[in-house]
Protein backbone atom coordinates (compact mmCIF):
# COMPACT_ATOMS: atom_id res chain seq x y z
CA UNK A 1 0.00 0.00 0.00
CA UNK A 2 1.42 3.42 -0.89
CA UNK A 3 2.90 5.39 2.00
CA UNK A 4 0.48 8.31 1.85
CA UNK A 5 -2.57 6.03 1.89
CA UNK A 6 -1.30 4.22 4.97
CA UNK A 7 -0.77 7.50 6.80
CA UNK A 8 -4.15 8.85 5.79
CA UNK A 9 -5.94 5.70 6.88
CA UNK A 10 -4.16 5.85 10.24
CA UNK A 11 -5.10 9.50 10.73
CA UNK A 12 -8.73 8.87 9.86
CA UNK A 13 -8.79 5.75 12.06
CA UNK A 14 -7.36 7.77 14.97
CA UNK A 15 -9.89 10.55 14.34
CA UNK A 16 -12.86 8.17 14.22
CA UNK A 17 -11.61 6.25 17.28
CA UNK A 18 -11.16 9.55 19.17
CA UNK A 19 -14.64 10.62 18.14
CA UNK A 20 -16.14 7.37 19.38
CA UNK A 21 -14.22 7.57 22.67
CA UNK A 22 -15.20 11.23 23.14
CA UNK A 23 -18.77 10.26 22.39
CA UNK A 24 -18.74 7.70 25.15
CA UNK A 25 -17.08 10.10 27.57
CA UNK A 26 -19.21 13.12 26.76
CA UNK A 27 -22.55 11.38 26.30
CA UNK A 28 -24.65 12.37 29.29
CA UNK A 29 -25.22 9.63 31.82
CA UNK A 30 -28.58 7.83 31.42
CA UNK A 31 -28.99 9.18 27.86
CA UNK A 32 -31.06 6.86 25.66
CA UNK A 33 -32.37 4.65 28.47
CA UNK A 34 -35.97 5.69 27.90
CA UNK A 35 -35.79 7.65 24.67
CA UNK A 36 -33.74 10.31 22.96
CA UNK A 37 -33.08 12.20 26.18
CA UNK A 38 -31.51 11.80 29.60
CA UNK A 39 -33.66 9.47 31.72
CA UNK A 40 -32.36 11.24 34.81
CA UNK A 41 -33.84 14.51 33.59
CA UNK A 42 -37.21 13.24 34.81
CA UNK A 43 -35.81 12.50 38.25
CA UNK A 44 -34.05 15.87 38.35
CA UNK A 45 -37.29 17.64 37.56
CA UNK A 46 -39.17 15.85 40.31
CA UNK A 47 -36.47 16.96 42.75
CA UNK A 48 -36.99 20.63 42.01
CA UNK A 49 -38.22 22.71 44.89
CA UNK A 50 -41.98 23.19 44.87
CA UNK A 51 -43.46 26.66 45.35
CA UNK A 52 -47.16 26.35 44.62
CA UNK A 53 -49.69 24.68 46.92
CA UNK A 54 -52.73 24.58 44.62
CA UNK A 55 -56.26 25.89 45.21
CA UNK A 56 -57.31 22.84 47.19
CA UNK A 57 -54.91 23.84 49.96
CA UNK A 58 -56.41 27.34 50.04
CA UNK A 59 -59.90 25.88 50.36
CA UNK A 60 -59.03 24.36 53.73
CA UNK A 61 -59.15 27.78 55.45
CA UNK A 62 -60.58 30.19 52.84
CA UNK A 63 -63.60 28.26 51.68
CA UNK A 64 -65.89 31.32 51.82
CA UNK A 65 -63.67 33.25 49.39
CA UNK A 66 -63.47 30.33 46.97
CA UNK A 67 -67.24 30.11 47.07
CA UNK A 68 -67.53 33.83 46.22
CA UNK A 69 -65.02 33.40 43.44
CA UNK A 70 -66.81 30.44 41.90
CA UNK A 71 -69.75 32.70 41.08
CA UNK A 72 -67.82 35.42 39.25
CA UNK A 73 -65.72 36.02 36.15
CA UNK A 74 -62.59 34.99 38.03
CA UNK A 75 -63.88 31.51 38.75
CA UNK A 76 -61.30 29.90 36.46
CA UNK A 77 -58.43 31.85 37.98
CA UNK A 78 -56.33 30.01 40.55
CA UNK A 79 -55.65 31.82 43.85
CA UNK A 80 -51.87 31.78 43.44
CA UNK A 81 -52.04 33.56 40.08
CA UNK A 82 -52.76 36.82 41.94
CA UNK A 83 -51.47 36.07 45.43
CA UNK A 84 -48.23 34.38 44.46
CA UNK A 85 -46.84 30.96 45.38
CA UNK A 86 -48.24 29.77 48.70
CA UNK A 87 -46.72 26.40 49.51
CA UNK A 88 -44.73 27.66 52.52
CA UNK A 89 -47.81 29.50 53.73
CA UNK A 90 -49.94 26.34 53.48
CA UNK A 91 -47.31 24.04 55.01
CA UNK A 92 -46.90 26.38 57.97
CA UNK A 93 -50.60 26.17 58.69
CA UNK A 94 -50.56 22.39 58.28
CA UNK A 95 -47.65 21.98 60.69
CA UNK A 96 -48.23 24.65 63.29
CA UNK A 97 -51.97 24.71 63.05
CA UNK A 98 -52.43 28.30 64.13
CA UNK A 99 -53.83 31.39 62.55
CA UNK A 100 -50.77 33.43 63.69
CA UNK A 101 -48.76 33.41 60.48
CA UNK A 102 -45.37 35.19 60.52
CA UNK A 103 -45.18 38.30 58.32
CA UNK A 104 -42.74 36.64 55.92
CA UNK A 105 -45.30 33.99 55.05
CA UNK A 106 -48.26 36.31 54.55
CA UNK A 107 -49.21 36.18 50.88
CA UNK A 108 -49.28 39.21 48.59
CA UNK A 109 -52.52 41.16 48.35
CA UNK A 110 -52.78 42.70 44.90
CA UNK A 111 -54.71 45.84 45.71
CA UNK A 112 -52.99 48.41 43.47
CA UNK A 113 -54.19 49.54 40.03
CA UNK A 114 -51.02 48.10 38.47
CA UNK A 115 -51.91 44.62 39.74
CA UNK A 116 -55.17 44.53 37.79
CA UNK A 117 -53.45 46.13 34.78
CA UNK A 118 -51.28 43.05 34.33
CA UNK A 119 -54.27 41.33 32.75
CA UNK A 120 -56.78 44.07 32.14
CA UNK A 121 -54.75 46.85 30.51
CA UNK A 122 -55.92 47.20 26.92
CA UNK A 123 -53.51 45.47 24.54
CA UNK A 124 -53.98 44.57 20.89
CA UNK A 125 -52.24 41.24 21.40
CA UNK A 126 -54.85 40.03 23.88
CA UNK A 127 -58.06 38.17 23.14
CA UNK A 128 -60.42 40.47 21.31
CA UNK A 129 -63.62 41.61 22.99
CA UNK A 130 -66.81 41.17 21.10
CA UNK A 131 -69.18 44.11 21.04
CA UNK A 132 -71.37 44.27 24.15
CA UNK A 133 -71.03 40.63 25.00
CA UNK A 134 -68.60 39.56 27.63
CA UNK A 135 -68.21 35.95 28.40
CA UNK A 136 -65.85 34.35 30.88
CA UNK A 137 -63.41 33.10 28.27
CA UNK A 138 -62.43 36.68 27.47
CA UNK A 139 -60.35 39.06 29.48
CA UNK A 140 -62.11 42.36 29.95
CA UNK A 141 -59.85 45.19 28.83
CA UNK A 142 -59.81 48.81 29.93
CA UNK A 143 -57.32 51.63 29.77
CA UNK A 144 -55.99 51.72 33.32
CA UNK A 145 -54.49 55.18 32.78
CA UNK A 146 -57.90 56.57 31.94
CA UNK A 147 -60.61 54.50 33.57
CA UNK A 148 -61.96 56.25 36.72
CA UNK A 149 -58.47 57.40 37.59
CA UNK A 150 -59.14 59.60 40.61
CA UNK A 151 -61.66 61.43 42.65
CA UNK A 152 -62.07 64.72 40.79
CA UNK A 153 -62.57 66.70 44.03
CA UNK A 154 -59.92 65.22 46.31
CA UNK A 155 -57.50 64.12 43.51
CA UNK A 156 -56.98 60.84 45.35
CA UNK A 157 -56.29 57.92 43.02
CA UNK A 158 -58.99 55.28 42.99
CA UNK A 159 -58.07 51.68 43.38
CA UNK A 160 -59.84 49.15 41.19
CA UNK A 161 -60.99 47.29 44.28
CA UNK A 162 -62.82 50.40 45.51
CA UNK A 163 -65.56 49.49 43.03
CA UNK A 164 -64.81 45.89 42.01
CA UNK A 165 -64.60 42.95 44.38
CA UNK A 166 -61.57 41.09 43.02
CA UNK A 167 -63.02 37.76 43.98
CA UNK A 168 -66.28 38.52 42.23
CA UNK A 169 -65.70 41.45 39.89
CA UNK B 1 -47.64 51.44 37.56
CA UNK B 2 -46.11 54.05 35.27
CA UNK B 3 -42.90 51.96 34.95
CA UNK B 4 -44.82 48.83 34.24
CA UNK B 5 -46.85 50.44 31.48
CA UNK B 6 -43.82 52.33 30.18
CA UNK B 7 -42.05 49.00 29.57
CA UNK B 8 -45.11 47.60 27.88
CA UNK B 9 -45.43 50.64 25.60
CA UNK B 10 -41.72 50.55 24.75
CA UNK B 11 -42.00 46.96 23.63
CA UNK B 12 -45.22 47.57 21.75
CA UNK B 13 -43.80 50.65 19.99
CA UNK B 14 -41.67 48.22 17.93
CA UNK B 15 -44.80 46.56 16.72
CA UNK B 16 -47.28 47.50 14.02
CA UNK B 17 -50.66 45.84 14.08
CA UNK B 18 -51.09 42.46 15.73
CA UNK B 19 -48.18 40.13 16.38
CA UNK B 20 -47.91 37.09 18.62
CA UNK B 21 -45.93 37.73 21.82
CA UNK B 22 -43.01 35.55 20.71
CA UNK B 23 -42.66 37.50 17.47
CA UNK B 24 -41.83 40.89 19.00
CA UNK B 25 -38.12 40.13 19.39
CA UNK B 26 -36.17 38.59 16.51
CA UNK B 27 -34.49 35.45 17.75
CA UNK B 28 -32.33 34.98 14.66
CA UNK B 29 -30.19 38.03 14.24
CA UNK B 30 -27.13 39.06 12.20
CA UNK B 31 -25.12 36.00 13.23
CA UNK B 32 -27.71 33.77 11.57
CA UNK B 33 -27.40 35.98 8.48
CA UNK B 34 -23.66 35.30 8.47
CA UNK B 35 -24.08 31.54 8.71
CA UNK B 36 -25.55 30.96 5.24
CA UNK B 37 -23.37 33.78 3.89
CA UNK B 38 -20.05 32.27 5.00
CA UNK B 39 -21.13 28.70 4.15
CA UNK B 40 -22.10 29.96 0.70
CA UNK B 41 -18.70 31.55 0.17
CA UNK B 42 -17.10 28.17 0.93
CA UNK B 43 -19.29 26.27 -1.52
CA UNK B 44 -18.83 28.91 -4.24
CA UNK B 45 -15.05 29.05 -3.88
CA UNK B 46 -14.88 25.26 -4.05
CA UNK B 47 -17.02 25.13 -7.19
CA UNK B 48 -14.66 27.62 -8.84
CA UNK B 49 -11.72 25.36 -7.98
CA UNK B 50 -13.51 22.33 -9.38
CA UNK B 51 -14.25 24.17 -12.64
CA UNK B 52 -10.51 24.07 -13.21
CA UNK B 53 -10.00 20.53 -12.04
CA UNK B 54 -13.05 18.61 -13.19
CA UNK B 55 -14.31 20.71 -16.06
CA UNK B 56 -10.78 21.19 -17.33
CA UNK B 57 -10.84 24.97 -17.56
CA UNK B 58 -7.05 25.23 -17.51
CA UNK B 59 -7.28 28.98 -17.95
CA UNK B 60 -8.46 29.21 -14.32
CA UNK B 61 -5.25 27.63 -13.05
CA UNK B 62 -3.97 30.81 -11.30
CA UNK B 63 -6.97 30.80 -8.99
CA UNK B 64 -7.21 27.06 -8.31
CA UNK B 65 -5.07 26.93 -5.16
CA UNK B 66 -6.34 30.31 -3.98
CA UNK B 67 -9.96 29.17 -4.33
CA UNK B 68 -9.31 26.01 -2.32
CA UNK B 69 -7.52 27.87 0.48
CA UNK B 70 -10.25 30.52 0.54
CA UNK B 71 -12.84 27.77 0.87
CA UNK B 72 -10.89 26.23 3.75
CA UNK B 73 -10.35 29.55 5.55
CA UNK B 74 -14.07 30.33 5.47
CA UNK B 75 -15.07 26.74 6.20
CA UNK B 76 -13.14 26.79 9.47
CA UNK B 77 -15.22 29.76 10.61
CA UNK B 78 -18.56 28.73 9.06
CA UNK B 79 -20.04 27.31 12.25
CA UNK B 80 -18.71 30.03 14.54
CA UNK B 81 -21.59 32.51 14.01
CA UNK B 82 -23.99 29.70 14.92
CA UNK B 83 -22.04 28.70 17.98
CA UNK B 84 -21.59 32.25 19.24
CA UNK B 85 -25.32 32.78 18.75
CA UNK B 86 -26.07 30.00 21.24
CA UNK B 87 -26.92 30.88 24.81
CA UNK B 88 -24.67 28.03 25.95
CA UNK B 89 -21.96 27.80 23.27
CA UNK B 90 -19.95 25.19 25.16
CA UNK B 91 -22.77 22.72 24.72
CA UNK B 92 -22.56 23.00 20.92
CA UNK B 93 -20.69 19.69 20.59
CA UNK B 94 -23.76 17.88 21.94
CA UNK B 95 -25.48 17.85 18.55
CA UNK B 96 -22.61 15.67 17.37
CA UNK B 97 -22.61 13.46 20.45
CA UNK B 98 -26.33 12.72 20.65
CA UNK B 99 -27.68 13.64 17.21
CA UNK B 100 -31.34 13.16 16.46
CA UNK B 101 -32.26 12.25 12.91
CA UNK B 102 -35.28 14.53 12.98
CA UNK B 103 -33.07 17.54 13.76
CA UNK B 104 -31.97 19.34 10.60
CA UNK B 105 -29.30 21.20 12.56
CA UNK B 106 -27.80 18.02 14.06
CA UNK B 107 -27.41 16.49 10.63
CA UNK B 108 -25.79 19.70 9.42
CA UNK B 109 -23.00 18.98 11.92
CA UNK B 110 -22.21 15.79 10.01
CA UNK B 111 -22.65 17.36 6.57
CA UNK B 112 -20.18 20.04 7.68
CA UNK B 113 -17.72 17.49 9.06
CA UNK B 114 -17.92 15.40 5.89
CA UNK B 115 -17.25 18.41 3.71
CA UNK B 116 -14.36 19.67 5.86
CA UNK B 117 -12.63 16.35 6.48
CA UNK B 118 -13.35 14.26 3.44
CA UNK B 119 -13.53 16.94 0.77
CA UNK B 120 -11.62 20.12 1.52
CA UNK B 121 -8.80 18.91 3.72
CA UNK B 122 -8.23 15.79 1.64
CA UNK B 123 -8.20 17.64 -1.65
CA UNK B 124 -5.80 20.27 -0.34
CA UNK B 125 -3.65 17.56 1.22
CA UNK B 126 -3.35 15.57 -1.99
CA UNK B 127 -2.70 18.74 -3.91
CA UNK B 128 0.04 20.00 -1.60
CA UNK B 129 1.59 16.80 -0.30
CA UNK B 130 4.55 16.75 -2.66
CA UNK B 131 5.21 20.45 -2.13
CA UNK B 132 5.01 20.07 1.64
CA UNK B 133 7.59 17.28 1.50
CA UNK B 134 9.88 19.47 -0.59
CA UNK B 135 9.30 22.56 1.57
CA UNK B 136 10.00 20.51 4.70
CA UNK B 137 13.46 19.81 3.32
CA UNK B 138 14.05 23.40 2.27
CA UNK B 139 12.94 25.16 5.46
CA UNK B 140 14.15 25.07 9.05
CA UNK B 141 12.77 25.30 12.55
CA UNK B 142 9.08 25.48 13.29
CA UNK B 143 7.98 25.82 9.69
CA UNK B 144 9.84 22.64 8.80
CA UNK B 145 8.16 20.84 11.69
CA UNK B 146 4.79 22.16 10.57
CA UNK B 147 5.29 20.87 7.02
CA UNK B 148 6.38 17.49 8.36
CA UNK B 149 3.28 17.20 10.54
CA UNK B 150 0.99 18.41 7.77
CA UNK B 151 2.44 15.97 5.26
CA UNK B 152 1.97 13.25 7.93
CA UNK B 153 5.72 12.52 7.79
CA UNK B 154 5.40 11.13 4.27
CA UNK B 155 8.54 11.29 2.14
CA UNK B 156 7.62 9.55 -1.09
CA UNK B 157 7.57 12.07 -3.93
CA UNK B 158 8.35 9.70 -6.75
CA UNK B 159 6.42 10.36 -9.97
CA UNK B 160 4.30 7.31 -9.21
CA UNK B 161 3.32 8.62 -5.77
CA UNK B 162 2.59 12.08 -7.16
CA UNK B 163 0.46 10.56 -9.91
CA UNK B 164 -1.48 8.69 -7.24
CA UNK B 165 -1.96 11.94 -5.28
CA UNK B 166 -3.25 13.55 -8.43
CA UNK B 167 -5.65 10.73 -9.18
CA UNK B 168 -7.01 10.57 -5.64
CA UNK B 169 -7.30 14.37 -5.55
CA UNK B 170 -9.38 14.15 -8.69
CA UNK B 171 -11.68 11.54 -7.13
CA UNK B 172 -12.07 13.68 -4.03
CA UNK B 173 -13.01 16.67 -6.21
CA UNK B 174 -15.58 14.57 -8.03
CA UNK B 175 -17.08 13.61 -4.67
CA UNK B 176 -16.59 17.23 -3.60
CA UNK B 177 -18.96 18.76 -6.14
CA UNK B 178 -22.10 16.96 -4.94
CA UNK B 179 -20.82 17.52 -1.40
CA UNK B 180 -20.54 21.27 -1.98
CA UNK B 181 -24.05 21.19 -3.43
CA UNK B 182 -25.18 19.22 -0.41
CA UNK B 183 -23.51 21.59 2.04
CA UNK B 184 -25.10 24.72 0.76
CA UNK B 185 -28.28 23.12 -0.50
CA UNK B 186 -28.64 21.89 3.04
CA UNK B 187 -28.45 25.41 4.46
CA UNK B 188 -31.22 26.37 2.06
CA UNK B 189 -33.13 23.26 3.08
CA UNK B 190 -33.02 24.31 6.75
CA UNK B 191 -34.82 27.54 5.84
CA UNK B 192 -36.96 26.11 3.05
CA UNK B 193 -38.35 23.38 5.26
CA UNK B 194 -39.82 25.73 7.85
CA UNK B 195 -43.36 25.34 6.63
CA UNK B 196 -44.88 27.81 9.09
CA UNK B 197 -43.02 30.65 7.41
CA UNK B 198 -44.31 31.49 3.93
CA UNK B 199 -41.27 33.72 3.21
CA UNK B 200 -38.97 30.71 3.63
CA UNK B 201 -41.05 27.68 2.86
CA UNK B 202 -40.37 26.99 -0.82
CA UNK B 203 -38.78 23.99 -2.46
CA UNK B 204 -36.72 26.39 -4.55
CA UNK B 205 -34.89 27.61 -1.45
CA UNK B 206 -32.02 25.04 -1.53
CA UNK B 207 -31.43 25.71 -5.24
CA UNK B 208 -31.56 29.48 -4.79
CA UNK B 209 -29.13 29.26 -1.88
CA UNK B 210 -26.86 27.05 -3.93
CA UNK B 211 -26.62 29.36 -6.91
CA UNK B 212 -26.30 32.48 -4.81
CA UNK B 213 -23.52 30.62 -2.98
CA UNK B 214 -21.69 29.96 -6.22
CA UNK B 215 -22.08 33.59 -7.23
CA UNK B 216 -20.77 34.91 -3.92
CA UNK B 217 -17.89 32.41 -3.69
CA UNK B 218 -16.69 33.12 -7.21
CA UNK B 219 -16.95 36.87 -6.59
CA UNK B 220 -14.94 36.48 -3.39
CA UNK B 221 -12.11 34.57 -5.08
CA UNK B 222 -12.13 37.12 -7.90
CA UNK B 223 -11.83 39.97 -5.41
CA UNK B 224 -9.06 38.27 -3.43
CA UNK B 225 -7.21 37.38 -6.64
CA UNK B 226 -7.25 41.00 -7.85
CA UNK B 227 -6.19 42.37 -4.46
CA UNK B 228 -3.53 39.71 -3.95
CA UNK B 229 -1.81 40.35 -7.28
CA UNK B 230 -1.90 44.06 -6.46
CA UNK B 231 -0.34 43.44 -3.02
CA UNK B 232 2.28 41.11 -4.51
CA UNK B 233 2.89 43.68 -7.27
CA UNK B 234 2.41 41.13 -10.02
CA UNK B 235 0.64 41.50 -13.31
CA UNK B 236 -2.76 39.90 -13.30
CA UNK B 237 -3.71 37.09 -15.66
CA UNK B 238 -6.50 38.86 -17.55
CA UNK B 239 -7.56 35.76 -19.49
CA UNK B 240 -8.18 34.00 -16.19
CA UNK B 241 -9.99 36.98 -14.74
CA UNK B 242 -12.19 37.29 -17.85
CA UNK B 243 -13.05 33.61 -17.61
CA UNK B 244 -13.99 33.94 -13.92
CA UNK B 245 -16.13 36.94 -14.85
CA UNK B 246 -17.79 34.90 -17.58
CA UNK B 247 -18.74 32.12 -15.18
CA UNK B 248 -19.79 34.68 -12.60
CA UNK B 249 -22.10 36.12 -15.25
CA UNK B 250 -23.58 32.71 -16.10
CA UNK B 251 -24.21 31.78 -12.47
CA UNK B 252 -25.60 35.23 -11.76
CA UNK B 253 -28.12 34.81 -14.60
CA UNK B 254 -29.25 31.46 -13.19
CA UNK B 255 -29.42 32.88 -9.66
CA UNK B 256 -31.39 35.90 -10.82
CA UNK B 257 -33.74 33.73 -12.87
CA UNK B 258 -34.37 31.37 -9.95
CA UNK B 259 -35.05 34.16 -7.50
CA UNK B 260 -37.26 35.86 -10.04
CA UNK B 261 -39.11 32.60 -10.59
CA UNK B 262 -39.62 32.20 -6.86
CA UNK B 263 -41.13 35.69 -6.59
CA UNK B 264 -43.26 35.36 -9.73
CA UNK B 265 -44.57 32.06 -8.43
CA UNK B 266 -45.38 33.68 -5.11
CA UNK B 267 -47.13 36.61 -6.80
CA UNK B 268 -49.15 34.39 -9.14
CA UNK B 269 -50.16 31.94 -6.41
CA UNK B 270 -51.10 34.85 -4.12
CA UNK B 271 -51.73 32.64 -1.13
CA UNK B 272 -53.27 33.98 2.06
CA UNK B 273 -49.85 35.20 3.18
CA UNK B 274 -49.40 37.29 0.05
CA UNK B 275 -50.84 40.57 1.36
CA UNK B 276 -48.58 40.44 4.40
CA UNK B 277 -45.50 39.63 2.30
CA UNK B 278 -46.38 42.32 -0.23
CA UNK B 279 -46.41 44.92 2.51
CA UNK B 280 -43.18 43.54 3.93
CA UNK B 281 -41.37 43.74 0.61
CA UNK B 282 -42.55 47.28 -0.13
CA UNK B 283 -42.13 48.37 3.48
CA UNK B 284 -39.45 47.12 5.81
CA UNK B 285 -37.46 45.25 3.16
CA UNK B 286 -37.76 47.85 0.42
CA UNK B 287 -34.25 49.26 0.69
CA UNK B 288 -32.37 46.01 1.36
CA UNK B 289 -34.30 44.02 -1.25
CA UNK B 290 -34.75 46.40 -4.16
CA UNK B 291 -31.62 48.49 -3.79
CA UNK B 292 -28.94 46.49 -1.98
CA UNK B 293 -29.82 43.03 -3.28
CA UNK B 294 -31.64 43.84 -6.50
CA UNK B 295 -30.10 46.93 -8.04
CA UNK B 296 -26.55 46.99 -6.62
CA UNK B 297 -26.09 43.28 -5.97
CA UNK B 298 -27.70 41.85 -9.11
CA UNK B 299 -28.82 44.21 -11.89
CA UNK B 300 -25.70 46.40 -12.05
CA UNK B 301 -23.25 43.45 -11.97
CA UNK B 302 -25.42 41.60 -14.52
CA UNK B 303 -25.45 44.55 -16.92
CA UNK B 304 -21.72 45.18 -16.50
CA UNK B 305 -20.64 41.56 -16.88
CA UNK B 306 -23.13 41.10 -19.72
CA UNK B 307 -21.70 44.09 -21.58
CA UNK B 308 -18.19 42.70 -21.15
CA UNK B 309 -19.18 39.56 -23.00
CA UNK B 310 -19.23 41.48 -26.29
CA UNK B 311 -17.42 44.72 -25.51
CA UNK B 312 -14.22 44.66 -23.52
CA UNK B 313 -12.69 47.96 -22.37
CA UNK B 314 -8.97 48.30 -21.65
CA UNK B 315 -7.42 45.91 -19.14
CA UNK B 316 -6.83 48.52 -16.44
CA UNK B 317 -10.43 49.71 -16.58
CA UNK B 318 -11.76 46.18 -16.79
CA UNK B 319 -9.75 45.12 -13.74
CA UNK B 320 -11.11 47.99 -11.68
CA UNK B 321 -14.64 47.33 -12.81
CA UNK B 322 -14.25 43.65 -11.92
CA UNK B 323 -13.13 44.73 -8.46
CA UNK B 324 -16.21 46.91 -8.03
CA UNK B 325 -18.54 44.26 -9.49
CA UNK B 326 -17.16 41.53 -7.20
CA UNK B 327 -17.60 43.82 -4.17
CA UNK B 328 -21.14 44.72 -5.23
CA UNK B 329 -22.05 41.06 -5.65
CA UNK B 330 -20.62 40.21 -2.23
CA UNK B 331 -22.66 42.99 -0.64
CA UNK B 332 -25.72 41.98 -2.68
CA UNK B 333 -25.56 38.33 -1.60
CA UNK B 334 -25.06 39.41 2.01
CA UNK B 335 -28.30 41.36 1.75
CA UNK B 336 -29.98 38.41 0.05
CA UNK B 337 -29.22 36.37 3.21
CA UNK B 338 -30.33 39.35 5.30
CA UNK B 339 -33.64 39.61 3.45
CA UNK B 340 -34.29 35.91 3.90
CA UNK B 341 -33.28 35.57 7.56
CA UNK B 342 -34.39 38.94 8.94
CA UNK B 343 -37.29 39.41 6.49
CA UNK B 344 -38.77 36.07 7.49
CA UNK B 345 -39.08 37.23 11.09
CA UNK B 346 -40.37 40.76 10.55
CA UNK B 347 -43.96 39.81 9.82
CA UNK B 348 -46.37 38.06 12.14
CA UNK B 349 -47.44 34.54 11.24
CA UNK B 350 -50.95 35.80 11.95
CA UNK B 351 -50.36 38.02 8.84
CA UNK B 352 -51.84 40.94 10.79
CA UNK B 353 -48.74 42.80 11.89
CA UNK B 354 -45.04 43.51 11.77
CA UNK B 355 -42.24 43.90 14.24
CA UNK B 356 -38.99 45.79 13.70
CA UNK B 357 -35.33 44.96 14.00
CA UNK B 358 -32.61 47.15 15.37
CA UNK B 359 -29.05 45.97 15.60
CA UNK B 360 -26.52 47.35 18.07
CA UNK B 361 -22.79 47.89 17.71
CA UNK B 362 -21.67 45.85 20.67
CA UNK B 363 -23.04 42.77 22.37
CA UNK B 364 -23.15 39.13 21.40
CA UNK B 365 -25.36 39.86 18.39
CA UNK B 366 -23.97 43.24 17.37
CA UNK B 367 -22.10 44.58 14.35
CA UNK B 368 -18.74 44.15 16.08
CA UNK B 369 -19.25 40.46 16.74
CA UNK B 370 -20.43 39.94 13.17
CA UNK B 371 -17.44 41.79 11.73
CA UNK B 372 -15.09 39.67 13.84
CA UNK B 373 -16.47 36.51 12.21
CA UNK B 374 -16.07 38.13 8.80
CA UNK B 375 -12.49 39.28 9.40
CA UNK B 376 -11.13 36.09 10.99
CA UNK B 377 -11.41 34.03 7.75
CA UNK B 378 -9.18 36.59 6.01
CA UNK B 379 -6.60 36.26 8.78
CA UNK B 380 -6.76 32.47 8.44
CA UNK B 381 -6.43 32.84 4.68
CA UNK B 382 -3.36 35.06 5.10
CA UNK B 383 -1.83 32.38 7.31
CA UNK B 384 -2.70 29.62 4.83
CA UNK B 385 -1.22 31.63 1.96
CA UNK B 386 1.98 32.07 4.00
CA UNK B 387 2.11 28.39 4.83
CA UNK B 388 0.92 26.94 1.52
CA UNK B 389 1.57 29.60 -1.13
CA UNK B 390 -0.07 28.39 -4.36
CA UNK B 391 2.41 30.44 -6.41
CA UNK B 392 5.35 28.48 -5.01
CA UNK B 393 3.86 25.14 -5.90
CA UNK B 394 5.42 23.02 -8.55
CA UNK B 395 3.03 23.13 -11.43
CA UNK B 396 1.15 19.91 -11.79
CA UNK B 397 -0.98 19.34 -14.79
CA UNK B 398 -4.28 18.08 -13.50
CA UNK B 399 -4.76 15.99 -16.62
CA UNK B 400 -5.07 12.39 -15.61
Amino acid sequence: MPQQIKRLISVFAIFIALFLIMRQVLKPESFGELGHYRAKAIQENTMKELHYAGSDSCAKCHEDILKDKSLGFHKQLKCEVCHGPGLKHALFIDKVNTAQIPDSLVLYKPIQRKDCAICHQINAARIKIQFDTINTSMIHQINVLDHNLMDLDTKVEYKCIDCHNPHQP
Amino acid sequence: MEDHLQNLYEVLSKVEGYVYPNEIELNWSILIVLYPYITGLVAGAFILASLERIFKLRILKPTYGLALLTALAFMLVATMPLISHLGKPFRAYEIMITPHLSSAMAIFGFVYLWYLMVVLLLEIWFDYRRDMVIWANETKGFKRFLYKVLSLWTTDISPKAVALDNKLGYIVTVIGIPSAFLLHGYVGFIFGSIKANPWWSTVLMPVIFLFSAMVSGIALVMLIYILLTKIRKLSIDMACLDMIAKYLFYFLIIDFALEGLDQIHRIYEAEESFEALHKLVFGKLFFTLFFMQGLFGTILPLLTLGTFQFYKPKEQIRKRIYLVVASLILVGIFFMRWNVVIGGQLFSKSFYGYTSFKIGLIGAEGYLMASIWLIIPFIILAFLLWLLPPWKKIEVDHEI
